[in-house]
């Protein structure tokens, strides 16, 4: 099978000693994987580099084949994301927002934009400024964002935040839905362990910035009765409480 | 190349969606008229010969490049690079599939084309005003050169303030610092005439070496090579500070 992202010894170190130490993981094209782990793990500083936003100290991460570090526009050519939290341009509207992403993909056009906001359910706020969205609405025109042009590698940092109980059940189907027809690839990070147990097919912990542990569903299921169980062991038996 | 193109149309797009791009338009036309006023009511009723048609236009150019033309150059160079690492837009901007080097050019030149449009919308506006005051024809080739030289210092100008953002940390501070680097460098050369040549700020109005009956190409040769020098000097600083930035 194709390795959609492939993430080699990646470090990266900050000033108070924290960050994460030799990450290795390989993720199949169509997989959604979970990724894991207490507060200041390092999830969001591992996200952070996979889209360039830092710099590695060591290591490299590819997409679709191509290093972030040194092919970083063919690496992110197909590629949307979700990175800490959704950070729109508040004087736009969502349609304008949508529009600026939508200059660096091919072939985006005024439906395309319609469909991603009618998918996410703000097509109705699409010409409000997004300075009046709540966090719920702006988490929503984050995930149109990141679905635009329809990319082959989708990377998801809290995707569920801010959202209704009806936005998560939607969110989530439209993550397997997408995984399903169009083998996008999705790379996950929640706190919600409900929402990643029911949606992904793999899970890696990362715990002191390092990866633990990383196992398919099925097989964790087989052996406890909940991934919390078994993140709550995994993490337990690394140090954490 | 494509993606080039896409962050400097994003830019052009969110500074025309700005108030201030209004602000700039309205505050000089101000500057426009209100020298216009001054100009014809000197010349006719005072008596005394102020400026002729062209030197209008020059005179206009001289107090735009002193205050309306630095002063919003930098607010847009603030809200592009200090605005949105504050805001936490520079994800939405650096996730687009862009290089940093074309995300940090396409700023760049949306900067520069800011800059030009404020430029020709002041020259045409003051040689229209012009002809209504000395009902003469301007030298057209003259003042064309002189909006064309007045370009490059506050280009420069814009260069130090987008080194200035990626480095400071919020807004405020950022304006503050380009404030201070502004006085800073005019107070250096009435300080010290010395080292005046070679401060950008002693250039703003380098395009007065053109308009007098003699002119002196040497000067304007090595005056166009330190502002070339200041501009390589701040791109190639703002670009490797950008380009190492975590964000």
């Amino acid at each position: 099978m194709y390795k959609a992202i492939i993430i080699e010894n990646l470090s990266k170190m900050y000033k108070n000693n924290r960050g994460i130490q030799d990450i290795n993981l390989e993720i199949e094209q169509g997989e959604i994987f979970g990724f894991l782990g207490p507060n200041g793990a390092g999830k969001t500083t591992a996200m952070k580099i996979m889209v360039g936003l830092m710099k590695a100290d060591k290591g490299d991460v590819k997409i679709n084949g191509f290093s972030i570090t040194h092919d970083y526009e063919k690496a992110m050519k197909d590629v949307g994301c979700i990175i800490e939290n959704v950070t729109p341009f508040p004087y736009l509207t969502a349609y304008e927002n949508m529009q600026l992403r939508g200059r660096f993909k091919k072939q985006v056009d005024e439906t395309q934009i319609d469909e991603c906001l009618s998918i996410t359910g703000i097509m109705k706020f699409k010409n409000e400024k997004i300075i009046n969205y709540s966090l719920g609405m702006k988490q929503r025109l984050g995930i149109a964002l990141a679905i635009l042009s329809n990319p082959k590698v989708i990377i998801l940092d809290e995707p569920f935040n801010g959202l209704d109980v009806e936005g998560m059940v939607e969110m989530r189907q439209l993550i397997t839905d997408l995984s399903k027809q169009q083998k996008t690839t999705f790379f996950i990070s929640s706190h919600l362990i409900h929402d990643i147990e029911l949606t992904c097919n793999r899970v890696g912990i990362l715990c002191n910035g390092k990866l633990i542990c990383v196992d398919s569903n099925n097989n964790i299921l087989q052996n406890y009765s909940s991934l919390e169980n078994y993140y709550l062991s995994e993490v337990d038996l690394n140090g954490e409480s | 190349m494509e993606n080039l193109k896409a962050v400097y149309i994003n830019e052009i797009f969110k500074i025309s969606k700005k108030k201030k791009i209004t602000s700039v338009f309205i505050f000089t036309i101000i500057s426009v008229i209100l020298s216009a006023i001054a100009v014809y009511s000197l010349n006719n009723f005072a008596g005394i010969r102020i400026t002729g048609s062209s030197e209008f236009s020059i005179m206009v150019l001289t107090i735009l490049s002193y205050s309306v033309f630095p002063l919003f150059t930098s607010f847009i160079c603030i809200d592009m690079f200090a605005g949105e690492f504050a805001e936490g837009t520079i994800k939405f901007t650096l996730t687009g599939s862009a290089s940093r080097f074309n995300v940090f050019l396409g700023k760049i030149i949306a900067s520069a084309a800011f800059i030009i449009v404020n430029l020709i919308f002041a020259m045409l506006l003051s040689l229209i005003v012009s002809l209504f005051i000395n009902k003469s024809i301007p030298n057209f080739l003259q003042i064309l050169l002189s909006y064309i030289m007045a370009f490059l210092p506050i280009f420069i100008f814009a260069l130090a303030v987008v080194v200035i953002s990626i480095i400071a940390k919020g807004t405020t501070s950022a304006f503050m610092l380009s404030i201070f680097v502004f006085f800073a460098f005019n107070g250096l050369a009435l300080a010290f005439p010395g080292i005046k040549s070679f401060l950008f700020t002693s250039s703003f109005d380098w395009y007065r070496l053109i308009s007098g009956s003699y002119i002196n190409y040497s000067k304007i040769l090595r005056i166009f090579l330190i502002l070339l020098g200041y501009i390589i000097m701040l791109l190639s600083a703002g670009y490797y500070i950008f380009e190492r930035k975590d964000i």
